[in-house]
């Protein structure tokens, strides 16, 4: 057994076959990616427990990711909000943690995307689970983790065949998604279409709608047949308990001096069609304002927000995002909703 | 800290850049490896070292006064003490809620209203490995089969090891703390092996189990439907596959670890989905553990010295608490039982209907064998008895119309990967990858190594935790 010989031959074969393997997937379009996992979001949780009263804390689903661009926001206000909002995610449990576990009483925006803030308040169902798991995790994560993410972003950052995200893209470049995409009929009958990465995110989770989605609209229609398959196999939404559990939360944020803002961010095309006729304004949205009563603002409220179209009818482009982002700032500004503005 | 993470990989590197570095003696090399061990399981939860460090001093005591008490009271009173420590700890960690929850169904039954609040409680990485290698230490002392360690370094280093202070395997006193005595070093030979070992352990762990089998065998336990037969079989041929690539490939991780230190570490696994019969199958399936069991506790019953009564008894109480070392649930006592069971129906076998095993029949028998063991994993992985008794019934054809969760890919799939994991453990059952490996060309050698390292790196696994560390 020659196994100089052989641990030689290992080493050529494996740098041969590693750079052999990034340059097809570089060919082919891809590019190095941050991806938006547990331990990222962890890290933005953990700036809440050092943040001051002057802090900005956002929460919501994927609208907030998309919608608000930190650095436009800073641009605008001087302060560069934390970033914790979670795709396919209900607000709630973030912000219940927030409330229960910080001492935090800046000002905290919650995105309203009404499918998902009025879904469920059932621990195991995915709006719940997908920000509960994130909310446990940031309280449970080992010191190997916290290494573990240090030593993956370099990586992540370099090399596009490090394409995995925790959401499990279709377009994925891990072997388990490969190997998952092998299919041989229809077994089991499902309907989900291939649901694509349409974004970009970076280290403190600012996320950007890829140039793709925006200009490409075959590929922003596959992201379509994505929402219209989960708007209908939807539950309906549990309007009761979403909003007595939200109100137990605002109450106490209140008390201690926190500054709450409702935000309800662009939609269009068929989702807009849908979410009026399974989520009305007037049932959901007014109810849920008046009776939080605090600040809040629809985008059909504000010219300057109501005329943006969403490529893929539900996020903004990159480009819109900024703009939104900006007039929204300056629209709360003006309204005096944001209390500790850095003017240096 | 993970086998399978970039944080391990750095650590290994600045372990072994110490540990070869020409500035520090033996016993500094020694603080080295025993420091690091602590940081290695630190990293996962530090308060918890303080267990492992109560645990290293009470047997260092028990130890050192059982070699020189003569008073047989005396000795028994130390052993107890470092059982009661040692169990103590297993017992409230491990066993604790289990406990409390069966004792309250208990008096429920008979009309006492007692609710408590189940106990919050972590379950120490890796406890029910460290206890049972520090007790063959002290009860080996006992019955004065070894000395006490030299040094309490060396005792320290034993119960800490980082290579398989976690999940084994189970190293008796006498394998592993005399060879901290003199200097260790591996030769060039021994250390690149040791990283082939170690690639191998990855591949088994990263790509055959969580990136091939993992998510199969989840769908299907974790459906809460009754299922289709194919469902049904898939997802539990998948648990059989990745509970071996996972437990195999931490051991042979494990194994290459330290022999990259020039330490060897005993066998674990031996090909054991071909065996013939059950008792073949614990010689070959985690025989750290099997042995420990059989030294410890079946002996101690009675063994096969008392009768065929007592020792069918032995058999049934070591094997049940065999699956209750496993986990706080009954399922686990069902495993547990249902392979105290094959046991003894084997030896029945042996003595009313013995036959002879050929080459033609080997391959059948050892099928039988496994296709036995693959029941057992129903109530080793369900979450309760009543997904173990709907998967039972959908692998016996008695759920014809259930629900099918499985593409037909992921069946194909596990149908192939297991078939040949199962010609593997059949054509590898009388040698060993040592030996193969002296048998194959360098060129191939290193060829398939790559091929492993590249599956793995594209595997990108997401540090996904090895199956044991909750055992």
């Amino acid at each position: 057994m020659n196994l100089k010989k052989s641990i030689t031959i290992a080493i050529i074969l494996i740098i041969t076959a590693i750079s052999s393997w990034e340059l097809y997937w570089r060919s082919q379009g891809y590019k190095p990616n941050i991806e938006d996992d547990t331990a990222l979001w962890a890290v933005q949780r953990g700036k809440v427990d050092h943040a001051s009263s002057n802090d900005v804390v956002l929460f919501g689903s994927s609208r907030v990711l998309f919608d608000f661009q930190l650095n436009a926001w800073e641009n605008e206000t001087g302060i560069r909000p934390i970033q914790l909002a979670t795709a396919g995610a209900s607000p709630l449990p973030g912000f219940r943690d927030l409330v229960e576990n910080t001492k935090f009483n800046g000002t905290v925006i919650v995105g309203v995307t009404p499918g998902l803030f009025f879904s469920t308040t059932y621990p195991m169902a995915s709006p719940w689970s997908r920000i509960q798991s994130r909310v446990t995790y940031f309280y449970d994560r080992t010191y190997a983790q916290r290494i573990n993410n240090m030593l993956s972003i370099p990586l992540q950052s370099n090399f596009a065949f490090l394409r995995a995200d925790d959401e499990e893209w279709s377009d994925d470049l891990n072997l388990k998604s490969l190997v998952s995409r092998i299919k041989i009929g229809n077994r089991t009958n499902s309907q989900l279409p291939p649901f694509y990465r349409f974004s970009d995110i970076d280290l403190d989770r600012n996320v950007k709608m890829s140039d793709r989605t925006a200009k490409d609209t075959a590929f922003a229609n596959t992201i379509i047949k994505v929402w219209g398959f989960f708007g209908s196999t939807a539950p309906p939404p549990d309007k009761a308990s979403t909003m007595a559990f939200f109100m137990e939360d605002v109450q106490n944020f209140i008390d201690r001096g926190g500054n709450l803002i409702l935000v309800r961010c662009p939609s269009s095309g068929g989702v807009r069609i849908g979410e009026n006729m399974a989520l009305p304004r007037s049932e959901f949205w007014d109810v849920l304002t008046s009776k939080a009563n605090v600040k809040s603002y629809h985008f059909e409220d504000y010219e300057q927000l109501k005329h943006f179209d969403c490529p893929e009818w539900s996020h903004l482009s990159a480009s819109d995002a900024t703009k939104f982002t900006t007039e929204l700032a300056k629209i709360m500004k003006n309204d005096g909703a944001l209390t500790n503005l850095k003017t240096d | 800290m993970l086998f399978n993470s970039l944080s391990f990989i750095v650590f290994l590197v600045i372990v072994m850049a110490f540990y070869y570095s020409k500035f520090f003696d033996w016993t500094s090399k020694k603080r080295m490896l025993l420091f690091a061990s602590y940081l290695f399981y630190g990293l996962w939860n530090p308060p918890l070292i303080l267990l492992l460090w109560i645990s290293t001093m009470v047997d260092w005591v028990s130890g050192n006064k059982l070699a020189k008490e003569e008073d047989p009271i005396n000795r028994k009173l130390w052993l107890l003490l470092s059982m009661s420590v040692n169990l103590g700890f297993l017992a409230f960690f491990k066993y604790g809620n289990f406990l409390l929850e069966n004792f309250t169904a208990m008096v429920n039954a008979v009309d006492i209203y007692y609710h408590p609040q189940k106990m919050d409680i972590l379950l120490p990485m890796g406890i029910s490995f460290y206890t049972f290698q520090t007790m063959s230490y002290t009860i080996d002392i006992y019955n004065k089969k070894i000395k006490p360690a030299n040094t309490f370094l060396d005792f320290a280093l034993y119960v800490t090891f980082f290579p398989q202070l976690v999940a084994g395997p189970i190293v008796r006193a006498k394998d592993l703390i005399e060879q901290f005595y003199e200097p260790k070093k591996a030769t060039i030979n021994q250390f690149i092996w040791g990283i082939f070992l170690l690639t191998l352990g990855l591949f088994q762990k990263v790509v055959m189990a969580d990136t091939l089998l993992s998510d199969t065998s989840d769908s299907v336990f974790n459906s809460g439907k009754i299922l289709n037969i194919w469902d049904a079989w898939s997802g539990v041929l998948a648990f059989s596959g990745q509970i071996f690539f996972d437990f195999a490939g931490y051991s042979t991780c494990a194994i290459g670890i330290a022999l990259m230190l020039g330490i060897i570490l005993p066998d674990n696994f031996r090909y054991p989905y071909a065996s013939l019969g059950f008792s073949d199958l614990w010689k070959r399936w985690h025989i750290s553990l099997s042995s420990w069991l059989k030294d410890y506790l079946y002996i101690p019953l009675g063994g096969n010295q008392h009768g065929i009564t007592r020792m069918y008894a032995a058999l049934m109480i070591t094997m049940l608490l065999g699956g209750l070392w496993h986990g706080a649930a009954w399922t686990f006592m069902v495993w547990g039982g249902l392979h105290g069971t094959y046991l003894i129906l084997e030896r029945l076998q042996r003595q009313y209907l013995p036959f002879k095993i050929t080459a033609s029949n080997g391959i059948f028998l050892a099928l039988l064998t496994y296709t036995c063991v693959n029941i057992t994993w129903v109530f080793f992985r369900a979450k309760d008895f009543i997904t173990a008794k709907n998967m039972i019934a959908s692998m016996f054809f008695m759920n014809p119309e259930g629900d099918k969760v499985l593409g037909s890919f992921d069946i194909v799939k596990v149908f192939i990967v297991i078939g040949i994991l199962f010609l593997c453990h059949w054509f590898m059952r009388n040698t060993s990858v040592k030996e193969v490996s002296e048998k194959t060309s360098p060129i191939l050698l290193g060829v398939l190594w790559a091929v492993m390292l590249f599956l793995i790196t594209i595997a990108q696994g997401s540090g996904e935790q090895f199956i044991y560390f909750q055992f």
